[in-house]
């Protein structure tokens, strides 16, 4: 059955046009750029998250305020805000040459790389602070009477239990960054969602595009979650916790 | 993999569900069966199509859509809804397809590879891609863009143009005029380009407008056409009509005068060669 009686809309579907002309190759660079995009800024959200969401849990004030307030302020302001300061409003800040420089070496690209990892990287670290608190405080405590400092007791005992303990909620992070990344179209990134809406204007054949994209972004979250869910089966500590269900991919 | 078949198969079950029920039917008889037309217009392209300040949805392309709507009514002899309905480049051909608007009235580009899947009505507005620059820039039309930071909107004809041109340039593609201009303003683009018609609506609105030029020929041929589903050769009648009716009657003339005239939103004066183009448009009686 044609999708389009499935779908019960008057419209005659030509998937060819995915691979035509200069589209194929238009949908395989949306792909690598959001790629990159995604990869650059998940790493950085994850260190940013990993110390922020440390500190927000350490026995020592000034720390844990600093730590709060990175947190609360780029969480609670639209992603797509930020997306906007970052490319419009921040390069103001520096003199004409610097932003010269920078207006020729990408400065979508950048500024969406550091929109996305400094608002995922505060929302990462609710998630690393929910798992460092999961753990008993006693252990801390144990660990400091062993004669560890504090930052060595978090290095070597306390964030690499913290770690395996949230690859859950740290996936479903993973995943919303993925698909975030779709927003850097908003400041001229030609990533995935830009280049179906490229292929769209260019033949007019909105349905395929956007089938496409979407097809492409599940199978990148499949295997994302796919990735994840093997890095927690191979990382788990036998016995700390008593696995009832188990992510399965 | 199991669990990604069983996504896929609620995905699908959910939209099958979703848009069942739709017969083939024209659009006309739709319109009857309903008592409404909905037409897809733009909120925020001034004077084409935008809520002004007492918060009404206006413009030019929204009387000419109230001139189809009007003809509508008389063909089916019944008094007939008319409602709007906001389509960006991106989702108006969808919005077309799934019957969700009627009609698209706005400032899109009739093209051939569009008329493969939207079928057009004659062209009511003719416009061309020109360039905006900060007074004083070195950029005085497409000639000089070569190696430039050139922003123009996606899913326009002029970034195809340039492409093609002008492969030098570095394009910088954005979702909404907006941000275009923006850009333009922060310095993150050289130039910007779009139909003329466009910019003059930016230029007019820009804080200070004396700081910022429109430059260079028409570097490519716009014209506006408004948009409907494909092979309903009634319905686009009836549009069409319409249309010629208010050209060969004057009432089209007024209305450009009430919106592109000396006192209109945006000045823009037509040229005698658009006016002879509108109207032999017009087919005899």
């Amino acid at each position: 059955m044609p999708l389009s009686g499935f779908l019960g809309i008057q419209y005659d579907f030509q998937w060819s046009v995915l691979w035509t002309g200069e589209n194929g190759r238009w949908l395989v660079e949306g792909v690598w750029t959001t790629l990159r995009l995604s990869a650059l800024a998940w790493i950085i959200a994850w260190l940013l998250g990993i110390l922020s969401g440390a500190l927000r849990t350490v026995p020592f004030a000034p720390l844990r305020v600093l730590a709060t307030f990175y947190v609360e302020f780029f969480r609670n302001v639209p992603l797509l805000v930020w997306l906007f300061f970052w490319y419009f409003g921040a390069p103001q800040f520096f003199p004409r040459t610097v932003q010269d420089w920078f207006n020729l070496h990408g400065p979508e690209f950048w500024s969406a790389v550091v929109g996305l990892s400094v608002y995922h990287g505060a929302r990462m670290s609710e998630v690393i602070r929910a798992g460092i608190q999961s753990i008993p405080r006693t252990l801390l405590e144990a660990s400091v009477a062993t004669g560890l400092s504090v930052g060595q007791a978090y290095r070597l005992i306390i964030l690499p239990i913290a770690l395996r303990l949230i690859v859950p909620p740290a996936t479903n992070e993973s995943l919303n960054l993925l698909k975030n990344s779709s927003l850097a179209l908003t400041i001229g990134v030609a990533e995935l969602t830009f280049m179906t809406r490229q292929i769209e204007t260019y033949t007019a054949k909105a349905f395929e595009a956007l089938t496409a994209g979407t097809l492409i972004y599940l199978a990148l979250c499949l295997s994302i979650a796919a990735i994840m869910g093997q890095m927690e089966r191979y990382f788990r500590i036998p016995g700390l916790i008593v696995r009832v269900g188990r992510a399965e991919h | 993999m199991r669990s990604a078949m069983r996504v896929l198969l609620v995905a699908g079950l959910v939209l099958g569900l979703a848009v069942t029920g739709w017969a083939a039917e024209s659009t006309l008889e739709k319109i009857n069966r309903t008592g409404v037309i909905t037409v897809g217009a733009r909120t925020g392209s001034p004077p084409f199509a935008y809520i002004n300040k007492q918060n009404e949805w206006v413009g030019f392309s929204v009387d000419l859509a109230r001139l189809v709507h009007k003809n509508i009514e008389k063909k089916l002899n019944k008094p007939i809804k008319f409602e709007l309905k906001e389509s960006a480049p991106a989702t108006r051909i969808p919005l077309l397809s799934s019957m969700a608007v009627d009609l698209i009235s706005g400032t899109m580009t009739d093209t051939r590879p569009r008329r493969d899947s939207v079928d057009f009505s004659i062209t009511f507005f003719v416009t061309g891609a020109q360039f905006m620059v900060k007074e004083g820039s070195p950029i005085k039309g497409i000639q000089d863009i070569a190696g430039k930071r050139v922003g123009a909107q996606q899913a326009s004809t002029n970034e195809r143009i340039i492409r093609e041109r002008v492969p030098q340039a570095q394009l910088v593609l954005f979702p909404d005029q907006p941000a275009g201009f923006t850009a333009l303003v922060q310095g993150r683009v050289d130039t910007y380009t779009n139909d003329g018609i466009q910019l003059a609506g930016l230029k007019v609105k820009a804080p200070n407008p004396a700081e910022w030029k429109i430059v260079g020929d028409f570097y490519s041929y716009e014209p506006y056409g408004m948009a409907m589903r494909k092979n309903d050769s009634d319905f686009r009648a009836v549009v069409n009509n319409a249309l010629m009716e208010a050209i060969e009657g004057g009432e089209y003339f007024k209305l450009y005068d009430k919106w592109f005239g000396p006192k209109g939103e945006l000045p823009y004066p037509m040229t005698d060669d658009v006016k002879k183009f509108l109207l032999y448009q017009v087919v005899p009686k």
